[in-house]
């Protein structure tokens, strides 16, 4: 589901379906040098969760990426984005960056920090296979949780 | 003054507020314009394209992917890669649609090793026949869907989804 106002009355009425709750963090680096590649990573990113959202549709809810810049204090951000998200309360909640430094943080939820690849270039067809590469890693992440009781 | 809404500010108020309201209407079309001339959708019922060769296709179900430009309900605007399951019964081309009739994830041909022969859907283990026909007892309620298909110089067209006609 997307966090749109059609899916989320599907969500309200399919909540023992719709378990997963998945977070992109997005960085978005705001010094000139950095944005190029800061732009690409989000790109990635967003086309990741995308992707996965219409695998998943049934039951992941894909919520709308938090970004944060470079400066932003992510321990106190972890902090409150759990206490946050526990009040949703979905099952599952699975938070997806290409920015590793959320990978030495606490969170209620399972983090999957992802190297990003720039996929700007790519004309359609390698950029889907590369997507399908990178869902088909993250996958065991997913159906592990799932199957734990 | 008086604390009454006179006739005047009454009339102005709600000319504001349906102006306002036209205006935002009328200027979400005007930005998507602004940002995707090029994605305007050409004609709905336009038949697409696919590289594959019909000769080619077998009774097995293969994937096939086809790209619509400009999702529209996505979050994130992006071209979706549409996918197809298709298969000869016969000589007839069938193209069927591999969203889950549950809650619309993507099902698999033969996803699931217990049952090779059949469509299977990960989210909860719903499960469709090679016809699309959803086996009783798992959570889908109705067939997946069936793209309209066409054949042109030997290779294979795919048009909208329409309900399942083989069930
Ligand atoms: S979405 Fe396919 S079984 Fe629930």
């Amino acid at each position: 589901m997307n966090w749109t106002a059609n899916d989320m009355d599907t969500y309200l009425q399919q909540r023992e379906y719709i378990d997963t709750l998945i977070v992109p963090l997005l960085k978005v680096e705001t010094k000139p040098e950095n944005m190029k590649s800061s732009s690409s990573s989000s790109e990635f990113l967003m086309h990741l969760t995308t992707f996965i959202e219409t695998q998943f549709k049934g039951r992941m809810m894909l919520m709308p990426p938090f970004a944060y810049t470079q400066s932003m204090d992510l321990t106190e951000m972890a902090a409150t984005l759990s206490q946050d998200l526990s009040v949703a309360s979905f099952k599952y909640v699975f938070f997806l960056t290409t920015d590793s430094k959320w990978t030495s943080i606490e969170m209620d939820g399972e983090v999957i920090w992802l190297p990003s690849i720039p996929l700007e270039s790519m004309d359609p067809q390698l950029r889907k296979s590369i997507i399908e590469d990178q869902l088909r890693q993250v996958l065991p992440r997913f159906t592990e949780k799932w199957s734990e009781q | 003054m008086s604390k009454k809404v006179s006739r005047r500010q009454f009339m102005s108020y709600t000319l504001m507020g349906v102006g306002g309201f036209m205006a935002s209407g009328m200027l979400m079309p005007m930005v998507r314009f602004a940002i995707d001339p090029v994605l305007q959708t050409k004609d709905e019922g336009d038949f697409i394209h696919t590289q594959h060769k019909v000769d080619e296709l077998s009774e097995t179900p293969i994937r096939i992917d086809f790209t619509i430009k400009d999702r529209k309900d996505a979050w994130y605007k992006s071209d979706v890669s549409n996918t197809a399951w298709v298969y000869k019964n016969g000589d007839t081309v069938i193209a069927l649609s591999p969203v889950c009739k549950h809650l619309g994830c993507t099902v698999n041909w033969g996803g699931d090793e217990k049952h090779p022969d059949q469509f299977f859907c990960p989210c909860h283990a719903g499960r469709y026949m090679k016809n699309g026909d959803n086996v009783k007892g798992t959570p889908p309620l109705g067939p997946l869907d069936e793209f309209d298909v066409k054949v042109e110089d030997g290779f294979l067209y795919l048009g909208k989804t329409k309900p399942n006609t083989l069930v």
